[in-house]
């Protein structure tokens, strides 16, 4: 598939800002991606990571600066948006699964509706990504009767469903008790040795040691470091890094 | 005997037994008391008097009525009245909560502000009052000589007139019924587990279910349409007055009008509430797969509201269904103003009340088993598997 896109960067940002009103919550943000390739971003609170991936898929529309994604310009051509959407998955913090729907149903529903593909096959293919997260027998049931860890493999399928290229991760694992969070990294760790192309927003320095190309440190709405883990987590300079990392590996 | 009542079970059995008796007690009381202090002033009481022919004329009827008729066929059109009323009122007002409601949700800031507006206005204002202004506007129209016409419609001081097809009765009903099938029947098709077909795949048997109950209705308006006359009958100007079609007098108007207007201002903030409820997380990840944002408003955001509305609406709906009471304000002849009538020329109070509270309670129960059973089967599933 990848041989009938454009070839360059998955993601490439370039002088991104971004205001809420008055706030500047991502200040001149630069950024490529490359295909395949696994970034870790993390930061502390309110440093603008949540931002920063939103603005890659179009949650949140910049102000400023530009974003490439598989060689297409976001910009207010909607056309240019639909045709990306359907290429880049997210899976959120708080799952956000379809309570009305059936697990199978919310895994199909957009092969179904955005990509048309036929009933049987998008049932076919949500089998086999539900397969993949290690839940085919919960196909059946509804979101609230499953576990967090569970709800959010769910999520992974449903974005998977779509085929997309690059998966977008919005700390996945920080709302789940730790057996939970093993559940998750797992099929997170998986999918990355497929080749995913995988921004993840994470505060799991484990993950980020074992699958990450680089980690990237935001804070204040800025990229302050932008390093491959072992450089990153030895031998950073950075004061604000630094502080950071004490305080999440502290103990 | 004393573990028998340990267990919890029949301890409940025991608590609902006694309940049940000494209401069933009290009541049984009250009508004795009832019964002598009437029989002392000299009033018989009864249920004979629905028998016999009431004397007097409703304005307003469905079905037909003259002044021989006995009283239980007048309550009948009573009720009839009060349903036709109520359901009018409830449609209309569900149409205007529904607009308004979304208006209040919308990112355009001018809809908000006017739908605001409605809501404040609207709600703040005694519903009797409303009813009264709609009353004394309408009846300010011109008469019929100088009436308003608006496809094929006349709208006058007397009311208003409307076409109605020269189809017999009977054929009239079963044509309704039939066009009320042609929509209900497919939706119960897309939803029923019975069919082997997927959920999805089945429009072809639904359009054509569709199609055959619209069919049906078709002929059975050509087999009963009247002999010799045009397929509408359009109300005209003869003499002084207005023929042909069918009147709907002002009291109906003002009523319904008011119910939907003041109505709709309360489902509005239903509606409101309803989509407010539905978690932003949801649409974002629905747009995130790449949903268009209707795909979104109709796959997601809808149902979600619409679970979280039906539970609070059912409750409006019956609210409002009380609401048509105020018929004798403006002497619209609904199942009350025919309770209150019927007191005056029979003098049976107790009895005549005690079918008025039946009524209501029959009417008002229906709807509510109805919302109950839409709302447990759509409602979010929690521990139990689907089927
Ligand atoms: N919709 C919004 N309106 C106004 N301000 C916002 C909005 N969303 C985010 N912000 C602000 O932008 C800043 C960055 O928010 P963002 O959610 O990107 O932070 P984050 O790094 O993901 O933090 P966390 O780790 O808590 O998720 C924060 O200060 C936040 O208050
Ligand atoms: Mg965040």
């Amino acid at each position: 598939m990848d041989s009938t896109l454009p070839s360059g960067p998955a993601v490439h940002i370039e002088g991104l800002d971004k205001h809420y009103g008055s706030f500047h919550a991502l200040r001149k943000i630069n950024l490529s991606v490359d295909r395949g390739e696994k970034i870790v971003i993390c930061g502390p609170s309110g440093s603008g990571k949540s931002t920063l991936i939103r603005c890659i898929n179009r949650l949140e529309q910049h102000d400023g600066g530009r974003i490439a994604v598989l060689g297409t310009e976001l910009n207010d051509d909607v056309g240019n948006i639909d045709g990306i959407g359907r290429e880049v998955g997210m899976v959120f913090q708080h799952f956000n699964l379809f309570p009305h729907m059936t697990v199978l149903e919310n895994c199909m529903i957009a092969p179904v509706i955005v990509r048309k593909r036929p009933r049987a096959e998008a049932e076919t293919t949500a089998r086999r990504f539900l397969e993949k997260v290690r839940i085919p027998e919960q196909a059946m049931k509804f979101p609230s009767q499953l576990s967090g860890g569970q709800q959010q493999r769910v999520a992974i399928a449903r974005a998977l469903c779509m085929q997309p290229q690059i998966m977008l991760f919005d700390e996945p694992t920080s709302t789940l008790d730790p057996e939970m969070i093993a559940e998750v990294l797992d099929v997170m760790v998986t999918l990355a040795s497929e080749g995913m192309t995988m921004i993840c927003v994470t505060h799991e320095m484990g993950f980020a040691r074992r699958v990450a190309d680089r980690v990237i440190f935001m804070d204040a709405g800025e990229i302050v470091e932008e390093a491959p883990p072992e450089a990153f987590f030895t031998s950073s300079r950075n004061e604000r890094t630094r502080q950071f990392l004490s305080q999440v590996l502290g103990h | 005997m004393v573990s028998l009542l340990r267990n919890q079970k029949v301890r409940n059995a025991l608590l609902q037994a006694l309940y049940v008796g000494s209401l069933a007690a009290t009541v049984l009381a009250c009508v004795m008391i009832a019964r002598r202090n009437l029989a002392e002033q000299g009033i018989t009481s009864g249920f004979d008097f629905l028998f016999k022919s009431t004397g007097w004329d409703v304005n307003f009827s469905l079905l037909p009525a003259t002044a021989n008729d006995p009283n239980w066929w007048f309550f009948l059109i009573g009720i009839v009245n009060t349903l036709f009323l109520g359901t009018t009122g409830l449609v209309l007002a569900t149409i205007v909560g529904t607009i308004v409601g979304l208006a209040r949700t919308s990112s355009n800031e001018l809809a908000r502000l006017l739908g605001r507006t409605y809501v404040d206005i609207f709600r703040n204002i005694p519903l009797i009052l409303q009813v009264f202004f709609w009353y004394a506007l309408i009846t300010h129209l011109p008469t019929p000589r100088a009436a308003h016409e608006a496809f094929g419609m006349l709208l006058t001081s007397r009311g208003l007139y409307v076409p109605v097809p020269n189809v017999g009765g009977t054929a009239l009903a079963a044509a309704m019924l039939a066009v009320i099938a042609a929509i209900a029947f497919p939706v119960w098709l897309g939803r029923t587990p019975r069919l082997n077909q997927p959920f999805g795949e089945r429009s072809t048997i639904q359009l054509a279910s569709a199609a055959g109950a619209l069919a049906c209705a078709a002929i059975l308006l050509a087999v009963g349409r009247l002999p010799d006359l045009p397929l509408l009958d359009f109300p005209a100007l003869q003499g002084l007055n207005l023929k042909g079609g069918l009147r709907i007098p002002p009291e109906f108007s003002a009523l319904a009008g008011a119910i939907a207007i003041y109505g709709g201002s309360y489902i509005a903030e239903i509606v409101r509430g309803g989509f407010k409820a539905v978690g932003k997380g949801q649409m974002e990840a629905a747009l995130s797969l790449g949903l268009s944002p209707w795909r979104v408003f109709t796959q997601v955001r809808l149902p979600l509201a619409l679970r979280a509305m039906l539970p609070i609406l059912a409750n409006q709906y019956v609210w409002l269904m009380k609401a048509t009471t105020m018929g004798i304000a403006v002497g619209f002849t609904d199942f009350f103003m025919i309770v209150a009538l019927t007191i005056n020329h029979s003098g049976q109070t107790l009895e005549v009340i005690g079918i008025l509270m039946a009524g209501f309670l029959a009417i008002n129960l229906s709807l509510a088993a109805v919302f109950n059973r839409i709302n447990k089967a759509i409602a979010l599933k929690g521990n139990q598997l689907r089927g």
